[in-house]
Formats: structure tokens, C-alpha cells, sequence
């Protein structure tokens, strides 16, 4: 964990969720759907934190009671130490939700314009809040045009503008990338990478696996309710009992040296293979135009 | 992994205000601005051929009776319009908002819920209003060309002396200072109609069921007056059946009250008693749907 992160854990968490349980009664019968149960953890300040877990696990009802959309059954959600059913919490907190889609018939600028009229900004404050986002997010060419013509990646990228726009320290990002090309996807990845080096805490909600991979530094597992993992992603993920080397510009008596020393050691060598690009990589490199690169894909993808 | 800041680098923000009318017209606002570009005021152009049709198919009527028609028919079709206008477009403001999400956005921004309400009730009410004060100003334009009309050929062939009396009698058969009220009940029962449809939004689950409960409403409104009537004064109800009259009668207010257009079409004077107790109704109705709504939206479960 570096410094900066240990720095955030003594200011206090991010969002502290503490025995959270929700029931949802089904009307008109006796059931009940128990869709969080017992759920326990921090984000820290400066965090990008991956909740994961299939459909239906209660990932997303845990995220609408940390924004104060759902009430909780039991427990306590707070957000930078208020109440998360609190209103002034949510001065912290910028959301981003699934397939949103927005007010169709305003333009870019009009709905950061609105989004910030709410958090109550105003004037030229506003102004230069709003042509900050669009460059951040690279609309500004589009800032006139009507949201109904917007592109999937564009549409997540006018969320997170407005998710942005009274300057929050959390965000919470409900499956950003959801229907975007892998160039829109890689574009929203780096997003995140930007605000999480401008201070901001993100927590993440996403199926792409890969994706959380990249850029959590720490998940939690959700299944049927329960977190059933939780911790560091590079502990959660690491193989314990192997070690992996990767090698440039190795002669191949070179590898038949260590594969020796390996075998005499009594350690066992389990693989020995040229490493691959991802096929995300792959068809970026493909389909970029005007893009001249001599990089090989396994360097770029480690910028 | 990319070193992390410290979150104290973003710029302090502005404190949080508990009750901001700044956000209140925002939101109204922005409602508007969506109910403008959905073209809602192209029925006006229907409200303007329906008045000029009325006026022009009435040319053998006594004066009279056709400033009564076309009265008349431009403030029925005001009514109509409004309480058209107020339900569709109220019903489809919460079941959009939550279907496409941003309903989420606006609330997980500082955003209280009784704002956000009030933000969406007010900007249809702005919508009512601007749309009875262009129906009205339609009307009155209607209304002076008809007066020309009939003044050019209720002079013709009158002794000098009687044509000041002539025109005095035109015009007070035309303009009557009673429109105003008139007008204005219309636009509160719209008002009325409109929170109504809003209250039935915050527990519906879309726009077609809130439409229909709606009308059902605005129909019962209207026929209850006539069934309580009716049953009263028959021998044979029961207790029970007076029980029901009365929870209708308290639940949903008797729509035909709302309205002093017959009075105003007839020519009689309405008293400000008269105009006050039937705003005073509307206004309460309004009051007490909105909070319902309100009470209802605040704990609904997002």
C-alpha cells in the first residue's frame, strides 16, 4: 500500500458501511428478498475501490443506500463521516449511474449547466467549471449539440463530467463502461486513472473483470448478498508459491541456464512462454488511425 | 499502481444551503425548457382554429349569442386544454425521470426530495400558466375582432342618438371584468389536476397507469355532484352508501364547483365571496394533494 493511501486511513474512511442489511418485502406475499446481508467495509480516501459480483448480488442496492436512494434494513453507511441519509453528505459524492440517459433534448454544456445549477453553482464559476469537464472529457466539440445524438461512450462521458461537477471527492461509478466500444472503454479507464490522481476516491462497479484488474486497488466480492472477499487486489489475486519473471532480449541458452538451475534447485518450472498482448490491446492498435507507434504492445500497455 | 494525492488538493466548496430556491428553479426550469422543446404549445394552434371557427359559424345569432358561443367555447376549450395539458404532461415527469435514471443523478447531488417535487410541480405550473395566458390572450383578440364586427353593424341605420347606447350594450355583452376570475379558477383547477396526477406519479409505476387514474379522477370530479345528488334524495340509501359519498366526496374534490364559466357565458356577475370560496377550494385541493405527494415521495424507495 503506498504512503498516500496510508495518509488517507488515519483522515478516517472514505465511505464506512457498518452491518448493512436490506430486506425487500415482495407485496401481496409473505416472502422477503434479502438483497444485503451483514455488509461490512471502507474505502479509503484516494481509493479506487471495485465492488464485484454477479447480477443480483446487491451491489447495486448497497450503492443506492450509500447515496441515500434506499433505505437500509439494519446498519449504518457514512460518507467522509456523515450519514449517507443525510443531504449534505451527497456534497461529496458524484454518482454515475448504469445506461443513464440523460435529458435527451439539452446540449452538453446545458446539462453540466443544470447539473451545476443544482450543486449551486453559478456564473462564471460555472462557466469555467463547465468548459474545464468538457476538455477533461473531450467533448468540447460537441458541447452544442443535443444529448440525443450523443454516442453510448460519449453519453458515459458527459456522466462523468456531471458526476464531476461540484468538485466531489467520491465517486461512485455504477458499470461505466457498459456498451462502449474497447476505444471509449480504454478513454473512460484513463478518466478514472486522472481523477484518482487528482485526489478523488472512485468506487467502481463493473463486470469487466479485466478492467477492476487495472485499476482497483482494492475490491470486494459480493454473492447473494455477502461479501465473501475483500482485501488488497494484489493480495487477493497473488499465487502465493510462484514467481514469475519476464525476460527482454534472453539468448536461448540463457533460458536453458535458468531452466537447469531451475530443475536442480527442486523447484518445479511450471511455464515458459512469450507473454501475450490482450486482445483489448490488440484491436486498439488495429483500429487507431494517424496513430504512429514503434511501441510493441506489451510496452505500451505498462505506461 | 499511480501514487495517490491527498484528497485536500481539490478547491473548498461552497457551503450547503437546507432550502434553496436557486435549485427549485433549476429544476423548474429545466422541466419547462423539456416540455418547450417536446413542442406541447402546437395545441395551441388547435385552441386558435377552434375560437376562429366559432366565431365564424355564427353569423346569423344575435349579437348576444355569439359573444355567448364563442365565451363559451374558448373557455371550455381552455379548461380542456389545461387539464389535457397538466395530466399528460405531469405523468410522464417521475416514471421518465426514474426509467432513464436521471432521477438519480439530480438526488444523489445535494439535492433534497421536497426540492426536487417542488422543482417539477412548479415548472409545470409555469407551463399552465404561460399556456392560459397565450389561450387568453388568443381569446381577447377573438373577442375585440368579434366586438368590431358586431359594433360596425349594430350602428348601421341607429338614430345618432341611440348609437352611444348601442355601443355601450355591445360592450357589455363582450368584455365583462367576470372573465378574469373565470380564467383564473380555470387555471388553479389545472393546478389542481396537476398535483393530482402528481401524487398518483409517486407511487405508479408508469406513465399510461397515471394517465388513466387521471381521468378516471377528473370523470368522477364530475359526476359525483350529480350521484350524490341523486342518491340523497332517494329514500332508499343507506348508510353505508352516504359513507362512501362522503369519503368521495372528501377524497376527490366536485370538479363541476370549479368553474364559473356558465355564470360568465350567462352574464351574471361574479361576487368576490363567490370567487374566493371556489379558489379557496381549488387552492386547498392543490395544497393537500402536494403534500400527500411529497409525504409519499420522500420515503419511496428509489
Amino acid at each position: 500500500m503506498n504512503d498516500k493511501i496510508l495518509e488517507g486511513e488515519a483522515s478516517g474512511p472514505a465511505i464506512s458501511i457498518r452491518h448493512l442489511t436490506k430486506v425487500f418485502p415482495i407485496p401481496f406475499r409473505r416472502e422477503r428478498v434479502v438483497a444485503v446481508k451483514d455488509l461490512s467495509l471502507d474505502v479509503l480516501p484516494g481509493q479506487v475501490y471495485g465492488l464485484l459480483g454477479p447480477n443480483g448480488s446487491g451491489k447495486s442496492t448497497a450503492m443506492k443506500i450509500v447515496l441515500g436512494l434506499v433505505t437500509p434494513s439494519a446498519g449504518q453507511t457514512q460518507i467522509f463521516g456523515r450519514d449517507s441519509s443525510d443531504v449534505e453528505s451527497r456534497e461529496d459524492v458524484g454518482f454515475l449511474p448504469e445506461n443513464p440517459y440523460f435529458y435527451k433534448y439539452l446540449t452538453g454544456e446545458e446539462t453540466l449547466r443544470f447539473y451545476g445549477k443544482i450543486c449551486g453553482l453559478s456564473g462564471s464559476k460555472l462557466r469555467a467549471k463547465i468548459a474545464e469537464l468538457l476538455k477533461l472529457v473531450g467533448l468540447e466539440d460537441a458541447r452544442d449539440r443535443r444529448l440525443g445524438g450523443y454516442s453510448k461512450g460519449m453519453l458515459q462521458r458527459i456522466g462523468l463530467a456531471q458526476a464531476l461537477i461540484q468538485d466531489p471527492r467520491l465517486l461512485v461509478l455504477d458499470e461505466p463502461t457498459a456498451g462502449v466500444d474497447p476505444a471509449g472503454s480504454r478513454e473512460i479507464r484513463d478518466l478514472i486513472l486522472d481523477f484518482k490522481s487528482r485526489g478523488i476516491t472512485v468506487l467502481l462497479c463493473s463486470h469487466l473483470l479485466g478492467q477492476v484488474q487495472e485499476i482497483c486497488d482494492r475490491i470486494g466480492i459480493l454473492s447473494r448478498g455477502v461479501l465473501v472477499r475483500e482485501g488488497r487486489l494484489d493480495d487477493l489475486v497473488a499465487i502465493e508459491n510462484q514467481t514469475e519473471l519476464i525476460l527482454e532480449n534472453a539468448p536461448p541458452p540463457l533460458i536453458g541456464e535458468i531452466k537447469a538451475l531451475v530443475e536442480g534447485s527442486g523447484a518445479r518450472l511450471v511455464e515458459a512462454r512469450k507473454p501475450h498482448t490482450t486482445l483489448e490491446q490488440l484491436f486498439l492498435e488495429v483500429t487507431a488511425s494517424g496513430k504512429e507507434t514503434n511501441e510493441r504492445p506489451h510496452e505500451r500497455r505498462k505506461e | 499502481m499511480m501514487d495517490t494525492p491527498p484528497a485536500s488538493t481539490l478547491p473548498p466548496r461552497t457551503p450547503h444551503k437546507l432550502f434553496s430556491p436557486a435549485r427549485i428553479w433549476a429544476i423548474a426550469s429545466n422541466t419547462l425548457l423539456e416540455l418547450v422543446r417536446l413542442k406541447v404549445f402546437y395545441f395551441l394552434l388547435l385552441f386558435a382554429l377552434l375560437i376562429i371557427g366559432s366565431s365564424a359559424f355564427m353569423l346569423d345569432f344575435k349579437f348576444q349569442e355569439q359573444f355567448q358561443v364563442l365565451k363559451d367555447m374558448s373557455l371550455g376549450s381552455m379548461s380542456i386544454f389545461t387539464w389535457l395539458l397538466s395530466v399528460l404532461a405531469t405523468s410522464m415527469l417521475l416514471p421518465k425521470e426514474i426509467e432513464d435514471r436521471t432521477l438519480y443523478t439530480i438526488l444523489a447531488k445535494p439535492v433534497p426530495r421536497l426540492e426536487y417535487l417542488m422543482g417539477k410541480l412548479l415548472g409545470i405550473l409555469v407551463l399552465l400558466l404561460i399556456s392560459i395566458l397565450l389561450m387568453s390572450a388568443l381569446f381577447v383578440v377573438a373577442l375585440y375582432i368579434k366586438q368590431q364586427q358586431v359594433l360596425a353593424d349594430a350602428v348601421q341605420g341607429v338614430p345618432p342618438e341611440q348609437v352611444q347606447a348601442v355601443i355601450r350594450g355591445v360592450k357589455a355583452s363582450s368584455f365583462t371584468v367576470s372573465l378574469i376570475p373565470c380564467i383564473v379558477v380555470i387555471y388553479i383547477k389545472s393546478a389542481l389536476l396537476a398535483s393530482f396526477t402528481l401524487l398518483v406519479s409517486t407511487f405508479a409505476t408508469s406513465s399510461i397507469f397515471t394517465v388513466i387514474v387521471s381521468f378516471v379522477v377528473y370523470f368522477i370530479g364530475h359526476v359525483q355532484g350529480i350521484a350524490r345528488e341523486s342518491l340523497l334524495s332517494s329514500p332508499h340509501t343507506t348508510a353505508l352508501s352516504k359513507i362512501f359519498l362522503a369519503f368521495v366526496a372528501l377524497l376527490f374534490p366536485d370538479l363541476r364547483l370549479l368553474s364559473l364559466t356558465d355564470d360568465v357565458v350567462a352574464g351574471n356577475a361574479i361576487s368576490s365571496t363567490i370567487f374566493l370560496k371556489t379558489a379557496g377550494l381549488g387552492v386547498s385541493y392543490f395544497c393537500v394533494y402536494s403534500l400527500m405527494a411529497y409525504l409519499i415521495f420522500a420515503f419511496k424507495e428509489l
